[in-house]
């Protein structure tokens, strides 16, 4: 930390860190100073002028912009004065006199910088009489932002924050004083996964956003603090509403976790809440289809079936999938109704593509992402974060970036931090545990590398790098950090709150709270809170589909979970759930899984119920509600809740405020963490330890094959939130075979022509691509495409031209 | 859209001249407008690949400077300087002249591609004001007829090469200061006729 | 140059030797680079003390010692001069008469402020209208890396020197050191944010940097020929050595015009530069460059030329451009055209000067065409005064740079003396000068 200075802005002393922009240290302590240009999260620029303060000089006062000017001791600052006064008014009539003044048809109008100091420090009249500027009104910058360049003011915040924060500098001001305008290059839009914070910082309506360009006015919303439902991060973020319908989400500067940004999968995926696709009655099957049914006869049916088949195959004949795509509450509820009503420790929230449960909610020592802001080096051995954690990636970038941390990257090919990256190694899916065991060996170019991460402090990212990747290579690499001097590990995995789920005992050997079956008496407190609980570990989710499939298990409960799409074998998750004698399934849509359902239950989904998320690092923060849930629907826990009653064994909640403070009450890692200790801690939510996992190393086998599989998922694909957010759909990849030229040469095929791929579970007909990134012999198939058959988790494949 | 072989040995040159690769990026434009006549977008795309920059960061740096011209203007680029000491001079009715015998108006380019016309600010010959330059080689002294007559020469003779001073003998007047020596370097576009541009050839310096 | 009874030392050679000053052969037979070779066996602190001494003040306008700012020179290297060849000033030309003139003057100078600050690679920013100038500077520069003046191991030593010529590519605002240094980077060239005051501190790729204006740097091998103490002798009190006065406008001999300072306005334009064309009467002249206030006979014409002189009388000389008008010249047209001038050259970075410069020159050119209105003046005084807080000399500035407050001088020189003029342009709806 930087030494404190004393500083007097209007006669007001004031303690700030040394070199902090005046200007917030003057808002920071009450002084607001109005502002366009800068941003606290950019690096100042001092464009606009209207930042102006008068500085104390032994030449007398000085007019300086504020944003500049970096606080040291004994400055004397004022902001008030006549000639402060003049010159503000005058920059303010100065960026009106070319503006359109179209505030009554503006996206910002009621919540914009310019109109509210307008008000607040602008001339009365227009002194101008000249013609205006004139471009042609909006033209796109990317499929999802528009740029208006008559409202635009040149502050360079979208420029800045493209290339400074993105590292996607595809958006610039060209040309020259007066004619100076905000661009794009022909056929190169800017379309970075994270242009939509440029909507957001800037302060104007220059840039709207498709998705919501003239859907409300400002004045008209409501807005609610939440966190995003989309990754892991845990990303504050305002949700916005009016009209029981959720219109736009905006990043929160939660210095913690996403310091203002988001991706524009977590900016605009807001649109499948409001979806008519959505679920708003019970469905119950009928034939090959289902028909409506009410709440009391599908309960019944479900009570009545599940019961049947404890009876006679025994509550570890059922089967339970899913909990990550809602609350710690409903996890929390789910967990308990598989545990205690109906007596099984089959669950589990990863879909076959995650690392060890234990591995990702109680690893230790575990890093934070702040943690990042103050490493010497970063180890990443995980999924491309571009493109699976958006702001965890903007934060690595920086750390590089700014601060200059160095960052080895460890993957099977191109990933979007490369070009930060001091050293890249590349290797062939299913060769990682060789790769890593050259690396912990420091060989040959591994070298330099290894040496850096012998001096601390190193945060070491690690996650699966694809879903054909054993996941025991993660607990081997995360072994490996944990052997370093002076490392912490962040495990990654995708799917919003899997963490909080895996906390609440989503997990075949884990109890609500981090709690394994091999600590007796954590374990014997839960058989005592819940009544019973199965004595040893449950099957993971590959575990249950195959015993699903093959007659060992009986039935299923899916809890926002779409184990077709989502698991690396679809067909085999299809054949468990037909096999099955019954499925009941929890769900906000007709999913490809919930559609083989017996009966389908709507569900409130996100932004229509309240409870917490725990993020990767085990940060709690609150969700929040703002529209009604549509038609029926239910939270989950109440769900569950009501299927207990009729089974007999009621759980206890009737509301989930109720259930949380249940798991402050049993669940040791959320001991006495009550929803007011959140809200209390807001934005940042509140960091949880009660880590006991030190991941040990197991030998694994590599696979030796001619070609191999990567098969990894990418920002946009065809889940369910995204299939029905119709402003991002369009924007995945598809179905595309990637081979390295070397390869495609090989095989007689090049860019465009069509490839069988046959995998260990499936096979798919893909068009080529090249990547001269990938090692020789690796096909990479983007993960859950629309219309892609599944290919399996194997690694071994079989590529040929079609 | 690839440069001649020529012309990436040149920009190889230019390269080494820089302690870093964007310094490189305004010879290469003006590489770039040597081999196709104006600034394309895929010159532009080229550029960027050589500096190590997006082809928008390049535009932005193109855009800001008044000599990289995104469009075609012509064989010829007649650009008269109306700044304040050659319009006191007279640059004004210079500039309509030029404007009226091409038959287009500042900022434009006649039908047949052949001359653009421009009006610019100081070109530093104030002293021979009013100045003209054609393709940036420069004419002091200037009368509108002799503008007028400059206009039509270029149209007619359609040199290969534009030389000030062969210029300045048939059209030009009062100089800033005595040129002194002839030469017979000169333009082949509208962009300044500097062969180097920013480097020198390391077989010439032996 | 015509009128001679001054000493002349930068112009001497090319009016001595017209038809070959600016080769090798001429330079070295009139006793060029012995200066250069004599600088390799001096020290660093040395050359920073003679030229110290000398006063020599830069060239570029902003009147600044260039020894202080060569000893500002912070350690770390490798460390940058950059010579400042973007002379786009309306009014001025002398920089091009040095470049195409006498160029080895230049490289010598270059060489000699190289040693002095420990400079191993030089760049000339030449304007991109300047091709023939920049030919003559890379052919000069091929010669003296051919006779072993440049390139490694320089007049036998183990010093290595380098030049590069970078070409602009039509902005004025380059000429500016900070934007001159964004340039030479590849990027647009604005103007970069005060403090660091100079880019000796954080200047090419934020590394240390002395940019110095091509005749600031042609003085150098003068003033290590002569002694610091005759190099002051030529001048007059503070203002040493010459002084290049580029004279334009309404005058019987515009050109370039070597001269001490001292001597008076009256001096300048009715004797050296031959007085006023056709007999006319002189109404004003701009004394700096386009950026500086105007002065009017009534007031200034017996006025000694000083830097103090010009500074007190609200004024300054800038780069010695003096662009003199006639009582035949509309004062609106031409405070338009100035105006209009800093607008066109506005990088646009800082709203003032982006949206303020376009606006002056829209009231000024609509007063022109006899469409302005009586709140008019007063508007512009206005506006000026947010480009510029209470108009004062030298500008108090809301913007980045000195390009905006620039354009607020000729409104004020309007407004101080020629009031009358522009009021009846409102009043009569047209030009009162027909
Ligand atoms: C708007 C603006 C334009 C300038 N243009 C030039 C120029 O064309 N040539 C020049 O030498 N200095 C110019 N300067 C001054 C330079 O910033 C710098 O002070 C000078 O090059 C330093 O050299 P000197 O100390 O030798 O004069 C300009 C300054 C400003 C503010
Ligand atoms: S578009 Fe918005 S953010 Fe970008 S420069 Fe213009 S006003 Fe600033
Ligand atoms: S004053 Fe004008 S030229 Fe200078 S930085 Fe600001 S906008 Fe650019
Ligand atoms: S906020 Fe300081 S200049 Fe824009
Ligand atoms: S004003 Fe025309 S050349 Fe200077």
């Amino acid at each position: 930390m930087a030494d404190l200075v004393k500083i007097t802005v209007d006669g007001k002393e004031i303690e700030v860190e040394a070199g902090t922009p005046v200007i917030d240290a003057a808002i920071d302590n009450g002084t607001y100073i109005p502002h366009f240009c800068h941003h606290s999260r950019l690096e100042p620029v001092g464009l606009c002028r209207m930042c102006l303060v008068e500085l104390e000089t032994p030449r007398g006062m000085v007019l300086t912009p504020s944003c500049t000017l970096p606080a040291s001791e004994g400055q004397v600052i004022h902001t008030k004065t006549p000639v402060v006064d003049k010159a503000q008014e005058g920059v303010l009539e100065f960026l009106l006199i070319n503006h359109p003044l179209d505030c009554p048809v503006c996206d910002k109008g009621g919540e914009c910088p310019l109109q509210d100091q307008t008000l607040g420090y602008g001339p009365g009249e227009s002194r101008f009489v000249e013609e205006k500027r004139h471009f042609e009104k909006p033209v796109p910058v990317s499929d999802l932002v528009l740029l208006d360049r008559e409202r635009c003011i040149l502050c360079s915040r979208c420029v800045r924050f493209a290339e400074e924060v993105a590292g996607d500098p595809l958006i610039e001001i060209t040309a020259r004083g007066n004619q100076a305008h905000i661009e794009t290059f022909p056929d190169e839009p800017f379309s970075s996964y994270f242009s939509g914070n440029t909507v957001q910082i800037c302060p104007v309506g220059a840039l709207t956003a498709t998705a919501y360009r003239f859907r409300a006015r400002p004045w008209d919303l409501r807005k609610v603090e939440s966190t995003c439902p989309h990754c892991t991060a845990g990303e504050a973020i305002e949700i916005d509403a009016s009209q029981n319908q959720v219109l736009r989400f905006n990043g929160i500067d939660a210095d913690a976790t996403n310091q203002g940004w988001l991706s524009d999968k977590c900016r605009f995926g807001f649109e499948f809440i409001g979806s008519a696709e959505r679920l708003t009655v019970p469905l119950v099957r009928d034939g090959d289809g289902f028909r409506e049914s009410t709440w009391a006869e599908a309960l019944d049916l479900v009570a009545e079936r599940l019961g049947a088949v404890i009876e006679s195959r025994g509550g570890e004949a059922v089967a339970g999938f899913g909990g990550a795509r809602g609350t710690n509450e409903d996890a929390y509820a789910f967990s308990k109704f598989m545990r205690a009503v109906v007596g099984s420790n089959h669950i589990d929230a990863r879909m076959d593509d995650a690392p060890a449960a234990e591995l990702l909610a109680a690893v230790q020592p575990r890093a934070t992402i702040g943690d990042l802001d103050t490493a010497s080096t970063i180890l990443l051995w995980g999924p491309d974060l571009k493109e699976e954690a958006g702001t965890l990636y903007l934060r690595v970038r920086q750390a590089v970036q700014k601060r200059g941390a160095k960052l080895v990257v460890v993957h099977p090919r191109r990933t979007g931090l490369d070009d930060r990256a001091t050293w890249k190694f590349t290797y062939r899916p299913g060769t990682g545990f060789g790769t890593l065991e050259a690396f912990a060996s420091g060989a040959g170019d591994f070298a330099e590398a290894r040496k850096a991460l012998d001096e601390g402090p190193v945060v070491a990212v690690v996650g699966l790098t694809g879903m054909t990747e054993d996941p025991t290579l993660a607990t081997a690499v995360a072994a490996f950090a944990a052997g370093l001097p002076d490392a912490k590990i962040l495990p990654v995995a995708r799917r919003s709150n899997t963490f909080g789920a895996l906390d609440m005992g989503c997990a075949p050997g884990l109890l609500p709270g981090r709690v394994s079956f091999g600590d007796a008496d954590a374990v014997a407190a839960f058989e005592a809170a819940f009544g019973a609980v199965p004595d040893h570990a449950g099957l993971d989710t590959s575990g249950m589909l195959e015993g699903l499939a093959n007659g060992d298990l009986a039935a299923a409960v899916l809890v926002g979970a779409d184990p077709v799409r989502d698991v690396p074998d679809g067909a085999l998750a299809r054949r468990a759930l037909e096999a099955a004698d019954f499925v009941v399934a929890l769900d906000l849509f007709l999913t490809d899984s919930s559609s083989l359902a017996d009966v389908v239950l709507p569900a409130e989904g996100f932004a229509e119920k309240e409870g917490t998320f725990t993020n990767l690092e085990g940060r709690v923060s609150k969700v929040n509600r703002i529209v009604a849930g549509p038609g029926q629907t239910q939270p989950d826990w109440s769900i569950l809740e009501e299927i207990a009653r009729r089974m007999g064994r009621p759980m206890g909640f009737d509301s989930a405020e109720t259930v949380a403070e249940e798991i402050a009450t049993v669940a040791p890692a959320y001991a006495d963490l009550r929803w007011r200790d959140v809200e209390r801690k807001k934005p940042e939510g509140v960091l949880l330890d009660g880590g006991w996992y030190t991941p040990k190393a197991p030998a694994g086998p590599d696979v030796d094959a001619d070609m191999v599989l990567h098969l990894a998922r990418t920002l946009y694909d065809d889940g369910v939130a995204m299939r029905q957010s119709l402003s991002l759909h369009h924007l995945a990849p598809g179905g595309v075979a990637y081979l390295h030229p070397g390869d495609a040469e090989r095989l007689g095929v090049t860019e465009g022509d069509q490839v069988v791929v046959v995998g260990s579970a499936g096979e798919a007909t893909l068009p080529v691509r090249f990547d001269p990134s990938l090692p020789a012999g690796v096909v990479y198939v983007p993960f859950n495409q629309a219309g892609v058959p599944s290919l399996g988790a194997g690694a071994a494949v079989e590529v040929r031209s079609a | 859209m690839s440069w001649s072989p020529e012309t990436v040995a040149r920009a190889e040159r230019i390269m080494q001249r820089y302690p870093e690769r964007r310094s490189a990026v305004m010879p290469l434009l003006y590489l770039s407008m040597l081999e196709d006549g104006y600034l394309t977008d895929d010159g532009m795309r080229e550029v960027a690949e050589w500096t190590g920059l997006t082809p928008v960061q390049v535009k932005s740096v193109a855009s800001f400077y008044g000599m990289f011209k995104l469009r075609y203007t012509g064989k010829y680029l007649v650009s008269v300087c109306t700044s304040i000491s050659c319009m006191l001079r007279g640059a004004d009715d210079v500039m309509a002249a030029v404007e009226d015998e091409a038959g287009v108006p500042h900022g434009e380019t006649d039908d047949d591609g052949v001359i653009a016309v421009e009006h610019v600010e100081c070109i530093g010959a104030c002293g021979g004001a009013p100045a003209v330059q054609v393709n940036y080689e420069l004419i002091e002294g200037i009368t509108p007829e002799q503008a007028r007559d400059l206009v039509r020469w270029l149209r007619e003779e359609q040199p290969d090469k534009i030389v000030a001073d062969d210029l300045q003998e048939r059209f030009g007047g009062t100089r800033s200061f005595d040129w002194a020596i002839r030469e017979t370097e000169g333009a082949v576009g509208p962009f300044p006729a500097f062969g180097p541009y920013g480097t020198v050839a390391e077989e010439d310096r032996s | 140059m015509t009128t001679t009874t001054y000493p002349q030392v930068l112009t001497r050679r090319m009016t001595e030797h017209p038809a070959d000053s600016h080769t090798l052969a001429r330079y070295e037979a009139t006793g060029g680079y012995q200066q250069a070779r004599a600088a390799m066996g001096m020290t660093r602190e040395q050359l920073v003390e003679t030229v110290k001494e000398s006063g020599l003040i830069g060239r570029g306008g902003a009147g600044f010692s260039a020894g202080m700012k060569w000893s500002f020179l912070a350690p770390p290297r490798p460390s940058y001069l950059v010579v400042n060849g973007d002379e786009s000033e309306p009014g001025t030309f002398k920089d091009r008469q040095l470049l195409e003139r006498d160029p080895h003057q230049m490289i010598e100078g270059i060489i000699i402020a190289s040693v002095a600050n420990e400079v191993h690679e030089a760049f000339i920013y030449i304007r991109g209208e300047y091709p023939k100038p920049a030919r003559r500077v890379q052919h000069a520069i091929d010669e003296a890396y051919a006779a072993g003046y440049l390139g490694d191991g320089i007049f036998g030593s183990d010093y290595q020197l380098d030049v590069t010529v970078h070409l602009g590519g039509g902005a004025y605002i380059c000429g500016e050191e900070t934007a001159l240094i964004n340039s030479l980077e590849g990027r647009r060239g604005e103007p970069r944010l005060k403090p660091p005051y100079f880019p000796a501190a954080k200047g090419l790729y934020m590394l240390p940097t002395i940019v110095n204006n091509v005749e600031t740097v042609s003085n150098l091998p003068h003033i290590l020929e002569m002694g610091a103490d005759a190099y002051k002798a030529l001048g007059h009190d503070k203002d040493t050595g010459t002084f290049l006065f580029s004279v334009s406008g309404h005058v019987k001999r515009p050109g370039n015009y070597e001269l001490p300072h001292g001597i008076t306005w009256r001096e300048l334009i009715f004797d050296i530069a031959g007085g006023m064309l056709d007999g006319r009467e002189l109404k004003a002249w701009i004394p700096g460059g386009a950026s500086a206030p105007w002065f009017v006979p009534e007031e200034h014409l017996d006025m000694p030329i000083t830097k103090d002189d010009c500074g007190q009388a609200g004024s300054m000389l800038g780069s010695g451009a003096v662009i003199v008008m006639d009582d035949s010249t509309c004062m609106v047209k031409a405070a338009e055209r100035v105006v209009r001038f800093f607008a066109h050259e506005s990088c646009g970075q800082c709203t003032p000067c982006r949206e303020g410069t376009t606006w002056m020159q829209q009231i000024l050119a609509r007063i022109e065409e006899g469409h302005g209105r009586a709140v008019d003046l007063d508007l512009l005084l206005d506006v000026s005064d947010n480009i510029s807080p209470g108009l004062a000399w030298p500008p108090k500035m809301t913007t980045i740079c000195p390009l905006g407050p620039s354009a607020v001088s000729p409104v004020t020189s309007l407004a101080k003396y020629f009031r009358e003029e522009v009021e009846a342009h409102v009043t009569e709806g047209r030009c009162p000068l027909g």
